[in-house]
């Protein structure tokens, strides 16, 4: 079994393998004091807004694997805010009124084992949607993972390759920029796809597909691009893509910590998407959906929507571009990616989308929308606690199992290898799809993952 | 100062007391708050929703319609605690406000605090009804948070010290407040309004059953002031600090959520 997700894994670029154990890595300490100025007022309010009622307990799917308090999103705040009041409150270790009620200063050992437990999180945002106080924890979590790495304190080992690889490459695999839109030649070569996407910058097409890093270099699933490639010129939609000048969205630095990396990357982007006129972005990657829609918005103004490919399409079939003719007689399952659901608040058009396709039959797990149980993939967690993360997998493999669907499908080519972790180590009766591959299906188009087999072979040339 | 509706004049040991409360109530807002703002990032991203912030705070914040959509136990746990204090807390002051400061000669205070038969005017019943209607809902709340965190110990509970000193001060406020009512219920010269004090006088009636008197009123109600006046101290420290902060964490984010 561990053999099998250490292939998996081996394919998936630069995805750390199993043996990788996360320690804390308190490299470059010295650096003891939280910068409490990154924080807004509201922020730090936030955890005194806490009424440790343990309803986020119930739901944490770190917890849920591992049944430390530290873990839950509750201790989590707790602990926090005991290191600031006693490095910056009234009562603090270094001023003469802390010295007088004994308050003790925050050591090393302290700040080294909270930003452990701090990675030990997939920024689901569950906890945000149960929490009776609806306190804003993914943004409270990454603004203290800043502060923590700040500190030097964070973050994991093997997450810092995953930041040092998107700083050195664009792309957190650490693959060569030059190879970015080899998935294109190689469909185009193996008569997977009609032509190659053209090169946005020529063309000065209206729709800009982002493609992202997952889809672009992990050969398990860029099956997503050929089948959203296929989908949009069925629909005759000129569109272009950015080839070997994509970079990546910046997701893995926000979510790491690494805000001014993420700030450049971000402003960087930006402007190169701007420059291009386009009316819409499109991405089948739910992180780089909510990055681009959700966290670029914060910082910089975009002149186009972002829309996921779920919603696009919807839009496409109402317009009439898209012809579903094609029945797909099959059960299937729906897995809402966190980033794409809870984070930015697209719940209906995959749903909408699959309810297009002929033959589908949709069976909801008994946690959807936004109660969705999370693949455990995101926020760094695959990387910094791989077996933590394919546990959390299985569990959500087994939610899937329990509704008789055959198809496990998502909309997310990050939650796409989460989940397939899951599949492959449950040996699982149900087969991981994307969801463009279900469309491409309806529209009778080759599906892109008939064809992986061919990719292999073009991969070995 | 109308001392007989109010049952205990209101001394300057109390006022001083009440004086240092307020104090330390401030002192302990003033020491979160100025952590709080030591955070230079800005509040919010967007500018304020007014109506996304008064539908949080009515449904959200007074009603707890969030709480009941978990569970109906911690609703009603949580409402009664809740709208059971602040009711006793919105009585007591009430009750000291209008027995200084409303002129005597007004039709309202007449209603209020008529010396007629030496327990309040007819409108003071109300005092009567609103303080064990609220009394017993903050003991029905405390009494489902007792059985939640000690009996039943429910896993997703963490109790940690200031949780147990914040429901025996709450409890132990609730509980004198019926007993001190039921001693005062003692004195005959409540016989005819003592039914308003529904719960109370059940509580007179057991006293009476054991043969004690209104003679150890006053030190109970000493206790019973110094404990609430405790509390309301202890409140920036303790759990009950969500009461102030977890309100505007729910109207900014639904402030920020319809943007």
């Amino acid at each position: 079994m561990e053999n099998e997700i250490k292939t998996q894994e081996t394919t998936t670029a630069a995805a750390p393998t199993e043996t990788q154990t996360a320690e804390a890595a308190p490299q470059e300490q010295g650096n003891k004091k939280i910068n409490i100025e990154k924080f807004s007022p509201r922020m730090l309010m936030e955890l005194d807004a806490c009424t440790r009622c343990g309803e986020c307990s119930n739901w944490c799917p770190t917890y849920d694997q591992d049944s430390r308090e530290p873990l839950t999103p509750r201790g989590r705040a707790r602990q926090f805010k005991d290191i600031i009041a006693r490095q910056h409150g009234t009562f603090r270790a270094d001023c003469m009124l802390g010295k007088l009620v004994g308050t003790k200063p925050v050591t090393e050992e302290e700040l080294a084992a909270f930003a452990k437990d701090l990675y030990a999180c997939s920024t689901c945002m569950q906890c945000h949607f149960v929490c009776p106080v609806a306190i804003d924890t993914v943004e409270l979590w990454e603004r203290i993972r800043e502060t923590i790495v700040d500190g030097g304190y964070g973050p994991l080992d093997t997450q810092k390759d995953l930041v040092l690889k998107t700083k050195n490459y664009d792309n957190p695999w650490g693959q060569p920029r030059s190879s970015r839109a080899r998935w294109g030649k190689l469909a185009k070569k193996k008569k997977r796809i009609k032509d190659e996407p053209k090169d946005i910058s020529k063309s000065k097409s209206g729709v800009l597909y982002f493609v992202g890093c997952t889809a672009s270099y992990d050969n398990n699933v860029e099956e997503v691009g050929i089948n959203t490639t296929n989908i949009l010129d069925a629909a005759g939609i000129d569109f272009g893509i950015l080839g070997n000048k994509e970079k990546c969205c910046g997701s893995v630095l926000l979510r790491m910590g690494d805000r001014p990396s993420f700030e450049k990357l971000c402003k960087d982007n930006i402007e190169q998407f701007n420059d291009l006129g386009i009316k819409t972005l499109v991405t089948s990657c739910a992180g780089c959906m909510k990055t681009i829609r959700e966290d670029y918005a914060k910082i910089g103004k975009l002149n186009f929507e972002v829309k996921h490919t779920s919603e696009y399409i919807v839009d496409l079939i109402k317009q009439k571009k898209l012809d579903m003719k094609s029945p797909v007689n099959l059960t299937v399952t729906y897995h809402d990616p966190c980033h794409l659901g809870r984070h930015s608040g697209v719940f209906d058009a995959p749903r909408e989308l699959l309810s297009l396709i002929p033959g589908v039959k949709l069976i909801e797990m008994e946690r959807n929308r936004e109660n969705s149980r999370c693949c455990g993939a995101g926020g760094g967690l695959k990387s910094g606690y791989p077996d933590m993360q394919n546990k959390i997998s299985q569990k959500r493999v087994a939610d899937a199992i329990k509704t008789g669907a055959t198809e496990l499908v998502s909309a997310c080519p990050f939650c796409y290898q989460g989940l397939q972790i899951g599949i492959q180590a449950m040996n699982a009766p149900v087969k991981m799809r994307d969801i463009t591959e279900l469309v491409c299906l309806g529209l009778g188009i080759e599906s892109g993952a008939d064809g992986k087999a061919d990719a292999a072979e073009a991969d070995s040339e | 100062m109308y001392d007989s509706y109010l049952y205990f004049p209101a001394t300057a040991a109390l006022y001083a007391l009440s004086v240092l409360t307020a104090l330390v109530l401030i002192a302990g807002i003033f020491s979160s708050v100025t952590l709080w703002f030591k955070g230079k990032a800005p509040i919010l991203h967007h500018g304020l929703n007014t109506g996304a912030i008064v539908k949080a705070f009515i449904f959200d914040c007074l009603l707890q319609l969030q709480i009941l959509k978990i569970s109906f136990v911690r609703w009603l746990m949580h409402f009664c605690i809740f709208i059971g204090f602040m009711g006793l807390f919105a009585q007591t002051s009430v009750m000291a406000l209008a027995s200084h400061f409303l002129p005597p000669d007004t039709a309202l205070a007449r209603t209020m605090f008529s010396n007629e038969i030496n327990v309040g005017g007819a409108g003071a019943r109300i005092f009567d009804v609103w303080g064990d209607f609220f009394g017993l809902m903050l003991l029905t709340g405390l009494a489902i948070a007792i059985v939640r965190r000690y009996i039943v110990k429910t896993k997703q509970l963490e109790t940690l010290t200031k949780d147990t000193v914040s429901i025996c001060l709450l409890t132990t406020i609730a509980l004198t407040g019926f007993l001190c009512e039921g001693l005062r219920l003692t004195d005959p010269l409540y016989a005819g309004v003592a039914e308003y004090s529904f719960a109370g006088n059940i509580i007179a009636g057991i006293f009476k059953g054991m043969g004690l008197t209104a003679a150890s009123y006053k030190a109970w109600v000493w206790l019973h002031a110094f404990i609430s006046l405790f509390f309301c101290a202890y409140i920036p420290f303790s759990k009950a600090w969500h009461v102030f902060v977890s309100p505007i964490e729910i109207v900014l984010d639904a402030s920020e959520r319809a943007h």
